[in-house]
């Protein structure tokens, strides 16, 4: 007696080929939500105080050395009534939000450049969301910060916490600013007295990765390290633009050859 | 006829890619939010050829330019071998996607999956009713 044998059916296979690739791809996302670094906690008062004193006390020569770095020039001239800051100088206009990733690396450079010229008080660490691109990535929030310069003054709007909460809303006279000069909408956006003005980041966030504030603080005393190539050269960017718009003062700042060579890209 | 469509549509999605890549003018179309982003996965380094500077998705019009001709003649066994390659780089970029950049690029996943879509193709057929005494 001849018995049939069941005919294996013709989508067996390729269903097998698909449940494994669907499994391997789970595996995949399991692999990704397992290494993905979670947030360290904000620093305290006196880590703060010692990662910005690091960042906001290297010298001249270092910068020097850096120029331009690895930073993408991405500063724009652009045209209208100059911007007066609260303190009668030249204003600088900051719009970002702590989840954002291009802004946590952005605010590096720009608190470097800006105590070139002032100081900053009540600066506190954050991470950019852990939920977005480039998450965790370590920086400060402006978010209750002050400044303080006799050259220039510095107005920023962080409209969101790190967990997209609100935090500020722009004045009218500011969103306007955005809406004449950040045409995308991208943060952050950066608006130096109405003389120059950009949007995004000089340099991807991923230099930043899974490092630590001191450790970020380590590595731009090194100027051959990445962070200090991306976040030095950003930050004398910032320094000739501001120095455009403070006459080239303070001399020590702005007449270094890295400076000038910068301004005279500038347009 | 099924892998020569799914051929036919994964080249065009590689010569787009390939094109927006050396394209200042062309836009990607593709929203950018945490996960769905072409353009954090097209600016990564994965999305060249080692040090070529040749993008990936070159590469792809050439192995899909491939699997259209292997279509075209029924060159069945050899349309296997060709996909099964195509396969297994296909699950080395998703890896890389997943795990390494945390997003997903929306028009290279549709080109993924016009190799799966020719790998089952591809894949032998059971044979008809057999008998045992």
């Amino acid at each position: 007696m001849r018995k049939p044998v069941a005919r294996t059916p013709v989508w067996v296979t390729p269903l097998a080929v698909v449940a494994g690739i669907a499994l391997l791809v789970g595996t995949f996302l399991l692999i990704r939500w397992y290494t993905t670094p979670v947030p360290p906690p904000p620093l305290n008062v006196d880590s703060t105080q010692r990662v910005v004193a690091t960042i906001t006390s290297l010298p001249a020569s270092e910068f020097d050395s850096v120029g331009k770095g690895s930073a993408n020039n991405v500063i724009k001239p652009v045209s209208g009534t100059p911007l007066i800051g609260p303190g009668g100088h030249p204003e600088v206009f900051y719009l970002g939000a702590d989840y954002c990733p291009y802004c946590a690396a952005e605010r590096w450079p720009l608190i470097i450049a800006l105590s070139r010229f002032g100081t900053f008080s009540d600066l506190k660490t954050t991470t950019s969301s852990s939920s977005d691109v480039y998450p965790n990535t370590p920086t400060f929030t402006f978010h209750g910060a002050t400044y303080a310069s006799q050259y220039v003054d510095f107005v920023a709007v962080e409209t969101t916490d790190r967990d997209s909460r609100p935090l500020e809303t722009p004045t009218a006279a500011q969103q306007a600013l955005v809406n004449q000069y950040d045409t995308t909408g991208s943060i952050p956006f950066v608006d130096f007295a109405n003389r120059y003005a950009f949007s995004g980041a000089m340099y991807l966030p991923d230099v930043l990765s899974g490092m630590s504030w001191q450790a970020v603080a380590d590595a731009l005393q090194q100027p051959d390290s990445p962070q200090a190539k991306a976040i030095l050269g950003s930050a004398n960017l910032i320094t000739a633009a501001v120095c455009r718009l403070t006459a080239d003062q303070p001399t020590s700042v702005c007449s270094s050859a890295a400076i000038q060579a910068i301004e005279k890209t500038l347009g | 006829m099924l892998a020569m469509l799914a051929s036919v549509a994964g080249l065009a999605i590689s010569v787009y890619l390939t094109v927006v890549h050396y394209s200042t003018i062309i836009p990607m179309a593709c929203p950018a939010s945490a996960v769905v982003n072409c353009e954090l996965v097209l600016s990564s380094r994965y999305a060249v050829i080692g040090d070529s500077g040749l993008p990936t998705a070159a590469a792809g019009i050439v192995w899909f330019a491939v699997s259209a001709a292997l279509g075209l003649l029924r060159f069945r066994r050899a349309l296997l071998a060709w996909s099964s390659i195509g396969l297994v780089t296909v699950l080395f970029l998703v890896y890389v996607e997943i795990v390494q950049l945390g997003a997903v690029c929306l028009w290279c996943t549709a080109a993924h999956a016009m190799v799966l879509l020719i790998f089952l193709v591809a894949l032998p057929r059971p044979e008809g009713d057999r008998v045992s005494s």
